[in-house]
């Protein structure tokens, strides 16, 4: 059971401040700090719980993302991964999602895969596109908001997350792409001794040569999408803050609820 | 271009509102670029849907076959392929649905268009297709453009394109042969799962109080649970709260989770994600208690504080109880 994960590498941005740059092409992320994407934390920890279930399980972990990407890279050995590569070649920045997906396909095609995983969807991009992508290029099946998985038989049997608190239980056919949703599973504490075991591990750099890509398939030159803009939204529409230091705006919320008769 | 087609959506055998507000965009960039609009539907007892769809577009592609009683991924995508490939340039519209985002991205690959996601607002500028949509955790606006700009497939954010329907259409309806083979099929639907209800019902509270994942990692929930019940109403969350397993499932607001319609919804360490917002209808006294003055939930409260939620909270609670007396 060779088990292929995706993960992406991704700056925080939920509590920074963030400004535009580039020509108000990008945000500027030099003093943002990167991470695994949230949604691929459920992904690696589903790859490694299936593993532990499945005989001659071996999980492979894949991010396409500069060197620094490594750390993350590294903490998937040390969350039960057994071997990991880091994509990049200058060539791959400006990417998209398709893009992305070339890259990752190619390399992936010539390699032994039962079952993909990624998260549903990035934070930085807020695309949800990549896995559904990855497998139409290697034409198998795939499912998005996977909140259960169960292999048996050369099949998944999972159920995927519609909306208002309805789900679809489905299966498909061995080989294919699992695009797995938050709460799935508990993702499993890495402890500093973990990650030191692996430390050892060789996470090999792989570019456009080694997978046999020409470079205008990749980056921006491979792209589908422009970025004509990006922008902070419009300011002044909205809450009416309530201004002073926290002890005191509460106080005064609690006086703009009674007074709105919304303290039961 | 010279189509816009809309991919009708149903869940049950009734169409959902994603079709229409497909159908406001499409009539949008039918005009905008002196295109045809198509509305394709695959389903199953597809007769009821089609006389909905007709009386609101000029033409409607109907394939009714048992494969269709559910948005099948994998048959939709090889049907579509099958649809669009005489068509030339087109744009074709969905809405950006848990069911949508199953399959748009592999039928984007498979058609060779491009694709954006969740896209809010569309327009044409010099004949150029220009999609806005939302990045870096939905704080940041930006404005895409399609290299490959023959085919393009949308899907569209919920609630971002009014439809009033008209009735005054008179299309017609063209009915096609499943073009299939269901018994291929590497992916089958199963059966519809709900999810467990639980001992409180969120959806019928006057008063939330709402926690997210700004309240930390190990967080004392009995502080807020304190809070609600002081204000006589229930404590609810965003979805990192039920995937870190701190509270269960049916506290969940949003999309994904339970809808709600309270009279005051207050947001503690929630940044206002669309499917969160998603959850909450009429529209409630809504406060919110965020660190970051830039997060999206300050542009649809009422109210806001800029400030730790843990100095706010036990400062709010005994001011309210003062207050009640
Ligand atoms: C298909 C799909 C369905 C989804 N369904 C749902 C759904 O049903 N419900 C839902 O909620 N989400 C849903 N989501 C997830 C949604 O996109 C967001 O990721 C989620 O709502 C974010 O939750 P949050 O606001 O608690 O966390 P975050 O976005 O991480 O925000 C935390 C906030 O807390 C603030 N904060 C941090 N510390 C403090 C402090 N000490 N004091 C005050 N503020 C603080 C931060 O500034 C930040 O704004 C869905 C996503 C997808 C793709
Ligand atoms: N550069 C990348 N490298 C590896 N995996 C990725 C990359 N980009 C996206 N993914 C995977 O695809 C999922 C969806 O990402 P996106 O389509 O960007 O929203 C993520 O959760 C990852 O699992």
């Amino acid at each position: 059971m060779n088990i292929i994960v995706c993960m992406k590498w991704t700056p925080d941005t939920s509590e920074a401040d963030l400004t535009v740059a580039g020509g108000a092409k990008d945000i500027k992320k030099d003093d943002l700090d990167y991470d695994m994407n949230d949604w691929d934390r459920f992904a690696i920890e589903e790859a490694v719980q299936i593993k532990e279930k499945v005989e001659g399980g071996k999980v492979t972990v894949l991010s396409l993302a500069p060197e620094e990407s490594e750390e993350m890279l590294r903490e998937c050995l040390a969350r039960g991964a057994d071997e990991a590569f880091q994509i990049w070649s200058d060539e791959m920045d400006g990417g998209d999602g398709y893009a992305t997906a070339t890259v990752l396909s190619q390399f992936i095609k010539s390699r032994p895969h039962d079952l993909i995983l990624t998260g549903t969807l990035a934070e930085d991009d807020g695309a949800g596109q990549l896995g559904g992508m990855l497998a139409a290029m290697l034409n198998i099946p795939s499912a998005t908001l996977v909140s259960k998985i169960e292999i048996q038989d050369k099949k998944a049997s999972f159920i995927r997350e519609l909306e208002g608190g309805l789900y679809e239980s489905m299966e498909m056919d061995l080989p294919c792409l699992v695009a797995v949703a938050t709460g799935l599973n508990e993702p499993r504490f890495v402890s500093i001794r973990a990650v030191r075991k692996v430390a050892s591990i060789d996470i090999p750099a792989v570019g456009i040569e080694e997978i046999g890509i020409e470079a205008d398939k990749v980056g921006e030159s491979g792209a589908r999408l422009v970025i004509e803009n990006v922008a902070l939204p419009p300011e002044g529409v909205g809450a009416e803050i309530i201004k002073g230091k926290p002890i005191e705006a509460a106080a005064r919320l609690a006086e703009i609820l009674k007074e709105k008769g919304a303290i039961g | 271009m010279k189509n816009i087609y809309v991919l009708a959506e149903h869940r049950k055998g009734a169409l959902r509102d994603t079709t229409w507000e497909a159908i406001a965009a499409g009539r949008k960039l039918a005009s905008d670029f002196g295109a045809d609009l198509t509305c394709v539907l695959l389903a199953k007892n597809a007769g009821p849907m089609a006389e909905l769809l007709v009386a609101e577009v000029p033409r409607v592609m109907v394939i009714d076959d048992p494969v269709f009683e559910t948005m099948n991924s994998e048959a939709i995508n090889l049907t579509l392929i099958e649809v669009l490939r005489p068509s030339g340039s087109y744009v074709l519209l969905m809405g950006a649905s848990n069911s949508v985002l199953d399959f748009a991205p592999g039928l984007s690959v498979a058609l060779d268009a491009a694709l954006a996601t969740d896209c809010f607002s569309l327009e044409v500028k010099d004949g150029k297709l220009l999609a806005s949509r939302q990045m870096y955790s939905y704080k940041i606006n930006s404005i895409v453009s399609f290299k490959n700009s023959d085919r393009v497939v949308l899907t569209l954010r919920a609630g971002s394109f009014g439809f009033s329907p008209s009735g005054a259409a008179k299309g017609s309806i063209e009915n096609v042969q499943c073009l299939i083979d269901p018994a291929s099929l590497r992916k089958r639907f199963v059966k519809y799962v709900e999810a467990e209800k639980g001992d409180v019902d969120i959806s019928s509270a006057d008063i939330i109080v709402s926690i997210g994942r700004g309240i930390g990692d190990e967080p004392d929930l009995d502080i807020f649970q304190s809070l609600a019940d002081t204000m006589g109403g229930v404590l609810a969350c965003s979805r990192p709260i039920v995937d870190k397993k701190l509270l269960p499932k049916y506290h969940q607001v949003g999309t994904s989770g339970t809808e709600v319609k309270p009279k005051v919804y207050l947001a503690l360490g929630i940044s206002g994600a669309f499917q969160h917002l998603g959850g909450i209808k009429g529209s409630p006294l809504l406060v919110a208690v965020n660190k970051d003055p830039r997060a999206p939930i300050f542009q649809v409260a009422s109210y806001g504080i800029v400030g730790d939620l843990n100095e706010v909270v036990p400062v709010l609670e005994a001011k309210i109880k003062e207050l009640k007396g």
